[in-house]
Protein backbone atom coordinates (compact mmCIF):
# COMPACT_ATOMS: atom_id res chain seq x y z
CA UNK A 1 0.00 0.00 0.00
CA UNK A 2 1.82 3.33 -1.24
CA UNK A 3 1.91 6.06 1.47
CA UNK A 4 -0.59 8.70 1.65
CA UNK A 5 0.81 12.20 0.64
CA UNK A 6 -2.42 14.64 0.25
CA UNK A 7 -6.08 13.84 0.49
CA UNK A 8 -8.63 16.60 -0.44
CA UNK A 9 -12.06 17.40 -0.82
CA UNK A 10 -14.10 19.48 -2.65
CA UNK A 11 -18.13 19.93 -2.75
CA UNK A 12 -19.72 19.97 -6.26
CA UNK A 13 -22.68 22.10 -6.52
CA UNK A 14 -25.64 20.22 -8.89
CA UNK A 15 -27.25 21.72 -11.55
CA UNK A 16 -25.33 24.53 -11.67
CA UNK A 17 -23.12 25.29 -14.57
CA UNK A 18 -21.77 28.67 -13.90
CA UNK A 19 -19.65 27.17 -11.46
CA UNK A 20 -18.83 24.26 -13.23
CA UNK A 21 -15.23 23.45 -13.85
CA UNK A 22 -13.94 25.51 -11.01
CA UNK A 23 -12.85 22.29 -9.15
CA UNK A 24 -11.18 20.40 -11.70
CA UNK A 25 -9.44 24.14 -12.28
CA UNK A 26 -8.46 23.94 -8.66
CA UNK A 27 -6.89 20.32 -8.99
CA UNK A 28 -4.82 21.16 -11.80
CA UNK A 29 -3.29 24.36 -9.65
CA UNK A 30 -3.18 21.57 -7.08
CA UNK A 31 -1.21 19.04 -8.81
CA UNK A 32 0.78 21.98 -11.02
CA UNK A 33 2.29 23.47 -7.49
CA UNK A 34 3.43 19.67 -7.30
CA UNK A 35 5.23 19.73 -10.21
CA UNK A 36 3.66 16.09 -11.40
CA UNK A 37 4.30 14.91 -14.80
CA UNK A 38 2.63 16.65 -17.30
CA UNK A 39 1.28 13.70 -19.04
CA UNK A 40 -0.58 12.23 -15.92
CA UNK A 41 -1.63 15.66 -14.54
CA UNK A 42 -3.51 16.20 -17.92
CA UNK A 43 -4.95 12.98 -17.52
CA UNK A 44 -6.06 13.60 -14.12
CA UNK A 45 -7.58 16.83 -14.89
CA UNK A 46 -9.49 15.39 -17.86
CA UNK A 47 -10.80 12.94 -15.70
CA UNK A 48 -11.86 15.54 -12.91
CA UNK A 49 -13.38 17.75 -15.25
CA UNK A 50 -15.31 15.22 -16.86
CA UNK A 51 -16.89 14.22 -13.59
CA UNK A 52 -17.62 17.75 -12.35
CA UNK A 53 -19.66 18.42 -15.27
CA UNK A 54 -21.60 15.07 -14.72
CA UNK A 55 -21.96 15.94 -11.71
CA UNK A 56 -23.18 19.73 -12.60
CA UNK A 57 -25.65 18.44 -15.23
CA UNK A 58 -27.03 15.29 -13.54
CA UNK A 59 -27.29 15.46 -9.63
CA UNK A 60 -28.43 17.85 -6.93
CA UNK A 61 -24.52 18.18 -5.27
CA UNK A 62 -21.38 15.46 -5.06
CA UNK A 63 -18.27 15.34 -3.78
CA UNK A 64 -14.71 15.01 -5.16
CA UNK A 65 -12.05 13.49 -3.12
CA UNK A 66 -8.27 13.82 -4.34
CA UNK A 67 -6.31 11.31 -3.01
CA UNK A 68 -2.20 11.43 -3.84
CA UNK A 69 0.43 8.97 -2.86
CA UNK A 70 4.00 8.78 -4.14
CA UNK A 71 2.80 6.10 -6.37
CA UNK A 72 -0.91 7.61 -7.88
CA UNK A 73 -3.24 9.92 -8.10
CA UNK A 74 -7.25 9.11 -7.80
CA UNK A 75 -10.33 10.35 -7.54
CA UNK A 76 -13.13 9.42 -6.52
CA UNK A 77 -16.67 11.26 -6.95
CA UNK A 78 -19.81 10.33 -5.50
CA UNK A 79 -22.88 12.33 -6.11
CA UNK A 80 -26.48 12.43 -5.15
CA UNK A 81 -28.55 11.98 -8.19
CA UNK A 82 -30.77 10.50 -10.44
CA UNK A 83 -28.21 7.60 -11.05
CA UNK A 84 -27.38 5.57 -14.17
CA UNK A 85 -29.85 2.47 -15.14
CA UNK A 86 -27.57 0.90 -17.80
CA UNK A 87 -23.61 1.21 -17.01
CA UNK A 88 -22.64 -0.49 -19.85
CA UNK A 89 -24.86 1.93 -22.28
CA UNK A 90 -23.71 4.67 -20.46
CA UNK A 91 -20.13 3.58 -21.37
CA UNK A 92 -20.43 3.27 -24.66
CA UNK A 93 -19.36 6.40 -27.11
CA UNK A 94 -21.89 8.49 -28.34
CA UNK A 95 -24.52 7.29 -25.88
CA UNK A 96 -25.78 10.10 -23.99
CA UNK A 97 -29.07 11.17 -21.93
CA UNK A 98 -28.05 15.38 -22.34
CA UNK A 99 -31.16 17.81 -22.80
CA UNK A 100 -30.79 20.15 -25.35
CA UNK A 101 -30.05 22.88 -23.01
CA UNK A 102 -26.78 21.03 -22.16
CA UNK A 103 -25.74 20.10 -26.10
CA UNK A 104 -26.24 23.88 -26.61
CA UNK A 105 -23.59 24.88 -24.18
CA UNK A 106 -21.23 22.27 -25.69
CA UNK A 107 -21.79 19.06 -23.82
CA UNK A 108 -23.69 15.85 -23.98
CA UNK A 109 -22.13 14.68 -26.89
CA UNK A 110 -21.34 11.08 -25.15
CA UNK A 111 -17.93 10.81 -24.19
CA UNK A 112 -17.93 11.94 -20.82
CA UNK A 113 -17.42 8.98 -19.27
CA UNK A 114 -15.60 7.11 -22.06
CA UNK A 115 -13.36 9.57 -22.50
CA UNK A 116 -12.67 8.83 -17.69
CA UNK A 117 -12.40 5.75 -18.64
CA UNK A 118 -9.81 6.07 -21.43
CA UNK A 119 -7.90 8.28 -19.05
CA UNK A 120 -7.43 6.24 -15.99
CA UNK A 121 -5.39 2.90 -15.44
CA UNK A 122 -7.73 1.81 -12.97
CA UNK A 123 -11.76 2.70 -13.43
CA UNK A 124 -15.17 2.00 -11.81
CA UNK A 125 -18.14 3.05 -12.19
CA UNK A 126 -21.09 2.22 -9.49
CA UNK A 127 -24.67 3.24 -9.43
CA UNK A 128 -27.71 3.01 -7.77
CA UNK A 129 -31.51 4.45 -9.86
CA UNK A 130 -32.52 6.68 -7.52
CA UNK A 131 -29.78 7.46 -5.41
CA UNK A 132 -26.79 8.20 -6.78
CA UNK A 133 -23.42 7.57 -9.19
CA UNK A 134 -19.77 6.87 -7.52
CA UNK A 135 -16.94 6.72 -10.08
CA UNK A 136 -13.56 6.11 -8.84
CA UNK A 137 -10.63 6.78 -11.57
CA UNK A 138 -6.67 5.69 -10.71
CA UNK A 139 -3.70 7.55 -12.38
CA UNK A 140 -0.56 5.92 -11.75
CA UNK A 141 2.47 8.34 -11.56
CA UNK A 142 5.86 7.71 -13.67
CA UNK A 143 8.75 7.04 -11.53
CA UNK A 144 10.05 10.56 -11.04
CA UNK A 145 6.22 11.84 -10.27
CA UNK B 1 19.46 23.15 -15.89
CA UNK B 2 20.20 25.39 -18.53
CA UNK B 3 20.22 28.56 -17.65
CA UNK B 4 17.79 30.58 -19.12
CA UNK B 5 18.62 33.77 -21.19
CA UNK B 6 15.89 36.35 -21.09
CA UNK B 7 14.81 39.53 -23.39
CA UNK B 8 15.31 42.30 -21.10
CA UNK B 9 17.40 43.32 -18.25
CA UNK B 10 17.10 45.48 -15.16
CA UNK B 11 19.42 48.22 -13.99
CA UNK B 12 19.56 47.67 -10.32
CA UNK B 13 21.63 50.93 -10.79
CA UNK B 14 18.37 52.46 -11.53
CA UNK B 15 15.80 50.53 -9.81
CA UNK B 16 14.23 51.91 -6.82
CA UNK B 17 11.80 49.15 -5.92
CA UNK B 18 8.34 50.61 -6.61
CA UNK B 19 7.07 47.27 -7.83
CA UNK B 20 5.24 48.35 -10.53
CA UNK B 21 6.99 45.63 -12.68
CA UNK B 22 6.38 42.50 -9.99
CA UNK B 23 2.72 43.52 -9.75
CA UNK B 24 2.19 43.39 -13.69
CA UNK B 25 4.19 40.21 -14.14
CA UNK B 26 1.46 37.44 -15.25
CA UNK B 27 3.74 34.51 -13.87
CA UNK B 28 4.82 35.88 -10.44
CA UNK B 29 8.49 35.91 -11.42
CA UNK B 30 9.63 39.29 -9.90
CA UNK B 31 10.47 40.00 -6.24
CA UNK B 32 11.54 43.13 -4.78
CA UNK B 33 14.01 42.56 -2.21
CA UNK B 34 15.92 45.17 -0.35
CA UNK B 35 14.32 48.38 -2.57
CA UNK B 36 16.05 45.96 -5.57
CA UNK B 37 13.47 44.20 -8.51
CA UNK B 38 14.84 40.91 -9.40
CA UNK B 39 14.04 37.84 -11.53
CA UNK B 40 13.13 34.19 -11.10
CA UNK B 41 14.30 33.12 -14.47
CA UNK B 42 12.60 29.78 -14.56
CA UNK B 43 9.10 31.46 -13.80
CA UNK B 44 9.59 34.44 -16.46
CA UNK B 45 8.38 33.85 -20.25
CA UNK B 46 9.67 37.07 -21.83
CA UNK B 47 6.42 38.64 -22.25
CA UNK B 48 7.58 42.21 -21.44
CA UNK B 49 4.79 43.04 -19.30
CA UNK B 50 7.63 44.73 -16.88
CA UNK B 51 9.04 46.64 -19.86
CA UNK B 52 6.84 49.03 -20.04
CA UNK B 53 5.61 50.05 -16.63
CA UNK B 54 8.70 50.50 -15.04
CA UNK B 55 8.47 54.13 -13.75
CA UNK B 56 12.41 54.38 -13.32
CA UNK B 57 13.19 53.07 -16.85
CA UNK B 58 15.61 50.42 -15.58
CA UNK B 59 14.58 47.41 -17.27
CA UNK B 60 15.06 47.75 -21.00
CA UNK B 61 15.17 45.45 -23.83
CA UNK B 62 18.62 43.21 -24.94
CA UNK B 63 18.24 43.81 -28.82
CA UNK B 64 20.99 45.60 -30.41
CA UNK B 65 21.60 49.17 -32.19
CA UNK B 66 23.15 49.62 -35.34
CA UNK B 67 26.32 50.78 -34.60
CA UNK B 68 26.90 47.28 -33.11
CA UNK B 69 27.01 45.61 -36.69
CA UNK B 70 30.50 47.10 -37.30
CA UNK B 71 31.80 43.40 -37.47
CA UNK B 72 29.58 41.98 -40.25
CA UNK B 73 30.74 43.29 -44.47
CA UNK B 74 27.00 42.86 -45.48
CA UNK B 75 24.33 43.51 -43.27
CA UNK B 76 20.70 42.32 -44.02
CA UNK B 77 17.60 43.58 -42.31
CA UNK B 78 14.89 41.07 -42.10
CA UNK B 79 11.64 43.26 -41.36
CA UNK B 80 8.75 42.44 -39.39
CA UNK B 81 5.49 43.18 -41.42
CA UNK B 82 4.57 45.30 -38.25
CA UNK B 83 7.41 47.51 -39.41
CA UNK B 84 5.29 48.70 -42.03
CA UNK B 85 2.43 49.67 -40.11
CA UNK B 86 4.17 51.91 -37.74
CA UNK B 87 4.38 55.18 -40.26
CA UNK B 88 1.40 57.62 -42.25
CA UNK B 89 -1.14 56.15 -44.66
CA UNK B 90 0.94 57.27 -47.81
CA UNK B 91 4.67 55.85 -46.80
CA UNK B 92 4.85 52.71 -48.86
CA UNK B 93 6.94 50.05 -47.30
CA UNK B 94 9.00 50.25 -50.13
CA UNK B 95 10.22 53.51 -48.91
CA UNK B 96 10.73 52.28 -45.51
CA UNK B 97 12.61 49.74 -46.88
CA UNK B 98 14.72 52.60 -48.46
CA UNK B 99 14.81 54.40 -45.50
CA UNK B 100 16.34 50.96 -43.92
CA UNK B 101 19.33 51.17 -46.86
CA UNK B 102 20.01 54.66 -45.85
CA UNK B 103 20.34 53.83 -42.39
CA UNK B 104 23.47 51.24 -43.23
CA UNK B 105 21.80 48.12 -44.11
CA UNK B 106 23.32 46.64 -46.96
CA UNK B 107 19.88 44.88 -48.38
CA UNK B 108 16.18 44.74 -47.54
CA UNK B 109 15.34 41.29 -47.26
CA UNK B 110 12.21 40.11 -49.56
CA UNK B 111 10.48 38.44 -46.42
CA UNK B 112 7.17 38.25 -47.74
CA UNK B 113 8.43 35.36 -49.49
CA UNK B 114 9.27 33.14 -46.28
CA UNK B 115 6.16 34.67 -44.39
CA UNK B 116 4.36 32.44 -47.63
CA UNK B 117 6.26 29.88 -47.65
CA UNK B 118 5.72 29.25 -43.95
CA UNK B 119 1.83 29.86 -44.77
CA UNK B 120 2.08 26.86 -47.02
CA UNK B 121 3.89 24.61 -45.03
CA UNK B 122 1.56 25.25 -41.97
CA UNK B 123 -1.56 24.61 -43.99
CA UNK B 124 0.01 21.52 -45.59
CA UNK B 125 1.25 20.23 -41.94
CA UNK B 126 -2.42 21.07 -40.44
CA UNK B 127 -3.96 19.39 -43.11
CA UNK B 128 -1.51 15.87 -42.38
CA UNK B 129 -1.48 16.25 -38.16
CA UNK B 130 -2.50 13.58 -36.67
CA UNK B 131 -3.43 15.08 -33.42
CA UNK B 132 -3.47 15.75 -30.76
CA UNK B 133 -5.62 18.77 -31.47
CA UNK B 134 -5.32 22.00 -31.37
CA UNK B 135 -2.36 22.74 -33.06
CA UNK B 136 -0.40 25.65 -31.10
CA UNK B 137 1.52 28.53 -33.57
CA UNK B 138 5.26 28.48 -33.19
CA UNK B 139 6.06 32.94 -33.95
CA UNK B 140 5.23 34.17 -30.81
CA UNK B 141 8.04 33.04 -28.10
CA UNK B 142 6.11 34.15 -25.26
CA UNK B 143 3.54 32.16 -25.91
CA UNK B 144 6.23 28.73 -26.73
CA UNK B 145 8.08 29.80 -23.45
CA UNK B 146 4.51 30.01 -21.41
CA UNK B 147 3.79 26.36 -22.84
CA UNK B 148 7.18 24.91 -21.95
CA UNK B 149 6.92 26.93 -18.16
CA UNK B 150 3.05 26.64 -17.48
CA UNK B 151 1.86 23.80 -19.97
CA UNK B 152 4.71 21.19 -20.52
CA UNK B 153 1.81 18.34 -21.55
CA UNK B 154 0.79 20.67 -24.33
CA UNK B 155 4.60 20.91 -25.66
CA UNK B 156 3.63 18.18 -28.25
CA UNK B 157 1.21 20.90 -29.54
CA UNK B 158 3.31 23.30 -30.48
CA UNK B 159 3.75 23.18 -34.81
CA UNK B 160 6.65 21.68 -35.37
CA UNK B 161 7.05 24.36 -38.68
CA UNK B 162 10.12 26.58 -38.52
CA UNK B 163 9.56 30.11 -38.06
CA UNK B 164 9.41 32.51 -41.23
CA UNK B 165 12.45 34.65 -39.71
CA UNK B 166 14.53 31.93 -38.92
CA UNK B 167 13.80 30.57 -42.46
CA UNK B 168 14.82 34.19 -43.76
CA UNK B 169 17.75 34.44 -42.15
CA UNK B 170 18.84 30.94 -43.34
CA UNK B 171 18.44 31.79 -46.68
CA UNK B 172 19.73 35.51 -46.29
CA UNK B 173 23.02 33.31 -45.67
CA UNK B 174 22.72 30.98 -48.08
CA UNK B 175 21.63 33.41 -51.23
CA UNK B 176 24.27 36.36 -50.37
CA UNK B 177 27.62 33.92 -49.35
CA UNK B 178 26.88 32.19 -52.49
CA UNK B 179 26.31 35.50 -54.98
CA UNK B 180 29.44 37.60 -52.92
CA UNK B 181 31.65 34.83 -52.01
CA UNK B 182 31.48 35.93 -48.43
CA UNK B 183 31.58 33.67 -45.06
CA UNK B 184 28.92 33.07 -43.22
CA UNK B 185 29.91 34.75 -40.02
CA UNK B 186 30.29 38.19 -42.36
CA UNK B 187 26.79 38.20 -43.10
CA UNK B 188 24.47 39.67 -40.61
CA UNK B 189 20.69 38.48 -41.07
CA UNK B 190 19.06 41.73 -38.41
CA UNK B 191 15.41 40.76 -37.16
CA UNK B 192 14.00 44.07 -37.22
CA UNK B 193 11.52 43.45 -34.00
CA UNK B 194 8.41 44.69 -32.72
CA UNK B 195 8.95 43.22 -29.36
CA UNK B 196 11.87 41.86 -27.53
CA UNK B 197 10.66 38.91 -27.20
CA UNK B 198 11.71 38.22 -30.87
CA UNK B 199 15.13 38.77 -29.31
CA UNK B 200 15.36 36.33 -27.18
CA UNK B 201 13.97 33.86 -29.69
CA UNK B 202 17.54 34.46 -31.34
CA UNK B 203 19.56 34.31 -28.06
CA UNK B 204 18.22 31.23 -27.13
CA UNK B 205 15.82 29.87 -29.44
CA UNK B 206 13.17 27.06 -27.61
CA UNK B 207 14.62 24.10 -29.13
CA UNK B 208 17.80 24.70 -27.33
CA UNK B 209 19.51 24.95 -31.35
CA UNK B 210 21.24 28.38 -32.55
CA UNK B 211 19.52 30.79 -34.43
CA UNK B 212 19.98 31.53 -37.92
CA UNK B 213 19.50 35.41 -37.19
CA UNK B 214 22.33 37.64 -35.73
CA UNK B 215 20.19 39.94 -33.29
CA UNK B 216 17.35 41.67 -33.19
CA UNK B 217 16.82 46.05 -33.77
CA UNK B 218 13.63 46.82 -31.94
CA UNK B 219 11.07 48.96 -34.52
CA UNK B 220 11.29 51.94 -31.28
CA UNK B 221 15.18 51.80 -31.63
CA UNK B 222 14.95 52.93 -35.75
CA UNK B 223 11.86 54.78 -35.61
CA UNK B 224 12.72 58.35 -35.52
CA UNK B 225 15.64 57.69 -37.93
CA UNK B 226 12.86 56.16 -40.71
CA UNK B 227 10.43 58.75 -40.01
CA UNK B 228 12.70 61.47 -40.51
CA UNK B 229 13.93 59.96 -44.25
CA UNK B 230 10.14 59.34 -44.93
CA UNK B 231 10.09 63.14 -43.96
CA UNK B 232 12.92 65.40 -45.10
CA UNK B 233 15.22 62.93 -47.58
CA UNK B 234 11.79 61.71 -49.97
CA UNK B 235 14.74 62.22 -53.05
CA UNK B 236 16.47 59.70 -51.29
CA UNK B 237 13.41 57.34 -51.36
CA UNK B 238 12.31 57.61 -54.88
CA UNK B 239 12.34 54.89 -57.26
CA UNK B 240 11.31 56.03 -60.56
CA UNK B 241 7.58 56.76 -59.03
CA UNK B 242 6.13 53.69 -59.27
CA UNK B 243 6.14 52.55 -55.57
CA UNK B 244 4.33 49.19 -56.04
CA UNK B 245 6.26 47.21 -58.43
CA UNK B 246 9.49 47.49 -55.70
CA UNK B 247 13.24 47.18 -56.61
CA UNK B 248 13.41 45.83 -53.34
CA UNK B 249 10.57 42.76 -53.85
CA UNK B 250 7.96 42.10 -51.51
CA UNK B 251 8.21 43.49 -48.42
CA UNK B 252 4.74 43.21 -46.53
CA UNK B 253 2.84 40.15 -46.78
CA UNK B 254 -1.32 40.08 -46.90
CA UNK B 255 -1.36 36.83 -44.09
CA UNK B 256 1.43 37.91 -41.67
CA UNK B 257 3.41 35.54 -39.85
CA UNK B 258 1.84 37.09 -36.85
CA UNK B 259 -1.54 37.64 -38.49
CA UNK B 260 -3.76 35.37 -40.62
CA UNK B 261 -3.64 32.18 -42.47
CA UNK B 262 -6.63 32.93 -45.09
CA UNK B 263 -5.15 29.30 -46.77
CA UNK B 264 -6.34 27.45 -43.58
CA UNK B 265 -10.45 26.70 -43.03
CA UNK B 266 -12.90 29.48 -41.27
CA UNK B 267 -14.61 26.85 -38.89
CA UNK B 268 -11.15 25.04 -37.90
CA UNK B 269 -8.67 28.21 -37.56
CA UNK B 270 -8.71 30.17 -34.07
CA UNK B 271 -6.88 33.73 -34.33
CA UNK B 272 -6.33 34.68 -30.15
CA UNK B 273 -4.19 37.49 -28.65
CA UNK B 274 -3.33 39.04 -25.26
CA UNK B 275 -1.70 37.05 -22.68
CA UNK B 276 -4.80 37.02 -19.99
CA UNK B 277 -6.99 35.58 -22.69
CA UNK B 278 -4.31 32.89 -23.78
CA UNK B 279 -3.48 31.41 -20.57
CA UNK B 280 -7.63 31.24 -20.13
CA UNK B 281 -7.65 29.54 -23.66
CA UNK B 282 -4.76 27.52 -22.57
CA UNK B 283 -6.14 26.46 -19.36
CA UNK B 284 -9.28 25.07 -20.99
CA UNK B 285 -7.38 23.13 -23.53
CA UNK B 286 -6.09 21.32 -20.53
CA UNK B 287 -8.99 20.62 -19.81
CA UNK B 288 -9.75 18.58 -23.23
CA UNK B 289 -11.43 21.34 -24.43
CA UNK B 290 -11.33 23.09 -28.50
CA UNK B 291 -10.03 19.75 -29.46
CA UNK B 292 -12.36 20.75 -32.70
CA UNK B 293 -9.69 23.54 -33.43
CA UNK B 294 -6.90 22.37 -35.86
CA UNK B 295 -4.72 25.72 -35.28
CA UNK B 296 -4.81 27.62 -32.71
CA UNK B 297 -3.23 31.21 -33.78
CA UNK B 298 -1.87 32.91 -30.29
CA UNK B 299 -0.13 36.06 -29.37
CA UNK B 300 1.04 37.07 -26.09
CA UNK B 301 0.30 41.07 -27.41
CA UNK B 302 -3.22 42.20 -27.36
CA UNK B 303 -4.02 42.83 -31.36
CA UNK B 304 -0.70 40.81 -32.21
CA UNK B 305 2.48 41.89 -33.36
CA UNK B 306 1.27 45.39 -34.28
CA UNK B 307 0.87 45.79 -30.73
CA UNK B 308 4.40 44.67 -29.78
CA UNK B 309 6.00 46.54 -27.03
CA UNK B 310 8.96 47.79 -29.14
CA UNK B 311 6.25 49.52 -31.78
CA UNK B 312 5.52 53.42 -31.68
CA UNK B 313 1.83 53.86 -32.88
CA UNK B 314 -1.23 53.40 -30.94
CA UNK B 315 -2.14 49.24 -31.67
CA UNK B 316 -5.64 50.69 -33.81
CA UNK B 317 -3.87 53.31 -35.52
CA UNK B 318 -1.17 50.49 -36.87
CA UNK B 319 -4.39 48.14 -37.41
CA UNK B 320 -5.87 50.85 -39.70
CA UNK B 321 -2.53 51.12 -41.70
CA UNK B 322 -2.09 47.13 -41.71
CA UNK B 323 -5.66 46.74 -43.15
CA UNK B 324 -4.97 50.11 -45.34
CA UNK B 325 -2.06 47.66 -46.64
CA UNK B 326 -3.65 44.98 -47.32
CA UNK B 327 -6.54 46.33 -49.27
CA UNK B 328 -4.12 48.22 -51.68
CA UNK B 329 -1.74 45.25 -52.20
CA UNK B 330 -1.18 44.71 -56.09
CA UNK B 331 -1.29 40.87 -56.93
CA UNK B 332 1.70 38.87 -56.18
CA UNK B 333 4.07 39.54 -59.23
CA UNK B 334 5.07 36.06 -61.62
CA UNK B 335 8.71 36.60 -59.74
CA UNK B 336 7.31 36.46 -56.53
CA UNK B 337 5.41 33.34 -57.26
CA UNK B 338 8.73 32.08 -59.42
CA UNK B 339 10.64 32.47 -56.56
CA UNK B 340 7.77 31.38 -53.94
CA UNK B 341 7.30 27.63 -55.90
CA UNK B 342 11.59 27.52 -56.20
CA UNK B 343 12.22 27.59 -52.90
CA UNK B 344 9.43 26.10 -51.59
CA UNK B 345 10.76 23.48 -53.81
CA UNK B 346 13.85 23.16 -51.52
CA UNK B 347 13.44 24.08 -48.32
CA UNK B 348 13.10 21.76 -45.41
CA UNK B 349 10.69 23.49 -43.24
CA UNK B 350 10.85 21.01 -39.91
CA UNK B 351 12.30 22.20 -36.34
CA UNK B 352 15.96 21.18 -36.47
CA UNK B 353 14.97 19.64 -32.90
CA UNK B 354 11.92 19.27 -30.79
CA UNK B 355 10.68 21.90 -28.50
CA UNK B 356 10.91 20.41 -24.55
CA UNK B 357 8.74 21.00 -21.66
CA UNK B 358 11.32 24.06 -19.29
CA UNK B 359 12.01 21.97 -15.93
CA UNK B 360 11.44 24.36 -12.82
CA UNK B 361 13.92 23.97 -9.95
CA UNK B 362 11.18 22.86 -7.67
CA UNK B 363 11.77 19.24 -9.71
CA UNK B 364 15.13 18.89 -7.88
CA UNK B 365 13.21 17.73 -4.76
CA UNK B 366 10.89 14.58 -4.71
CA UNK B 367 7.13 14.67 -4.52
CA UNK B 368 7.09 14.17 -0.50
CA UNK B 369 9.08 17.19 -0.22
CA UNK B 370 6.90 19.24 -2.42
CA UNK B 371 3.77 17.82 -0.94
CA UNK B 372 5.42 19.23 2.75
CA UNK B 373 6.14 22.31 1.20
CA UNK B 374 2.74 22.71 0.01
CA UNK B 375 1.18 21.95 3.04
CA UNK B 376 3.74 24.03 5.04
CA UNK B 377 2.95 27.29 2.64
CA UNK B 378 -0.84 26.40 3.14
CA UNK B 379 -0.41 26.92 7.18
CA UNK B 380 1.65 29.39 6.38
CA UNK B 381 -1.07 31.07 4.02
CA UNK B 382 -3.12 30.84 7.36
CA UNK B 383 -1.49 33.64 9.40
CA UNK B 384 -1.00 36.36 6.02
CA UNK B 385 -3.44 38.85 5.77
CA UNK B 386 -4.52 38.35 2.41
CA UNK B 387 -4.38 41.68 0.94
CA UNK B 388 -1.85 40.68 -1.19
CA UNK B 389 0.17 44.66 -0.08
CA UNK B 390 3.64 42.94 -1.89
CA UNK B 391 5.45 45.30 0.64
CA UNK B 392 7.07 41.62 1.60
CA UNK B 393 8.51 41.90 -2.23
CA UNK B 394 6.16 39.22 -3.38
CA UNK B 395 3.09 39.64 -5.59
CA UNK B 396 1.03 38.42 -3.15
CA UNK B 397 0.60 36.59 0.24
CA UNK B 398 0.26 32.81 -1.73
CA UNK B 399 3.50 33.72 -3.45
CA UNK B 400 5.10 34.86 -0.40
CA UNK B 401 3.78 31.82 2.01
CA UNK B 402 5.60 29.73 -1.22
CA UNK B 403 8.52 31.56 -0.73
CA UNK B 404 9.09 30.63 2.43
CA UNK B 405 8.12 27.38 2.83
CA UNK B 406 10.74 26.86 0.28
CA UNK B 407 13.08 28.54 2.28
CA UNK B 408 13.70 31.08 -0.63
CA UNK B 409 12.03 34.19 2.39
CA UNK B 410 11.64 34.53 5.74
CA UNK B 411 7.99 34.83 7.17
CA UNK B 412 9.12 38.24 9.16
CA UNK B 413 8.93 39.84 5.57
CA UNK B 414 5.34 40.60 6.24
CA UNK B 415 4.67 44.11 7.85
CA UNK B 416 1.93 42.41 9.74
CA UNK B 417 4.05 40.07 11.07
CA UNK B 418 6.83 42.39 11.88
CA UNK B 419 7.60 46.06 12.84
CA UNK B 420 11.04 45.66 12.13
CA UNK B 421 10.53 44.95 8.06
CA UNK B 422 8.31 48.04 8.37
CA UNK B 423 11.23 50.01 9.89
CA UNK B 424 13.52 48.54 7.37
CA UNK B 425 11.28 49.44 4.29
CA UNK B 426 10.51 53.45 5.84
CA UNK B 427 14.85 53.27 5.41
CA UNK B 428 15.20 51.79 2.09
CA UNK B 429 12.30 54.02 0.63
CA UNK B 430 12.95 57.24 2.17
CA UNK B 431 15.83 57.53 0.14
CA UNK B 432 13.78 57.07 -2.82
CA UNK B 433 12.53 60.16 -5.05
CA UNK B 434 8.94 59.60 -4.23
CA UNK B 435 9.66 60.92 -0.16
CA UNK B 436 7.03 63.17 1.51
CA UNK B 437 8.65 66.48 2.65
CA UNK B 438 6.35 68.19 5.51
Amino acid sequence: MAAELLRESFQIQGRNFDKAGEISSEIKMILKDLGIDAGCLRRAVIVAFEAEMNVAMYADRGTLTLVLTDKDISLDVRDEGPGIPDIELALQEGYSTASDEMRDMGFGFGMGLPNMKKNSDEFCLESEVGKGTRVFARIRLNSHG
Amino acid sequence: MVELKHGFKIDTAKCVGRMHCMRACPTHAIRVKNGKAHLIPELCIDCGSCLGVCPSKAISATTITLAELGRFKFKVAVASPALFTQFGLNDTPAQVGRALLDLGFDAVWEYAVDIELVDLAITDCVTKWPGPFPLISDSCPVVVRLVQVAYPSMVEQLLPIEIPREIAGREVKRKYSRELGLKLEEIAAIYITPCQAKSISILQPAEEGKSYLDGAIGISEIYNDILYRLRKETTKLQNGGQDNTSDLGELFHWGNPEGEFPNLSREHYLPLSGLTDVIKVFDDIEKGKLANIEFLECHACLGGCVGGNLTVENLYVARSKDLHLKANMPKPTPEFEREVARRYAGEDFAMRSSIRPRSLARDVVDLRERVMRRKRAEEILKGLPLLNCGLCGAPSCKDHADDVASSRSEISDCVFLSKARIDLLRKIYKKGPRSVKK
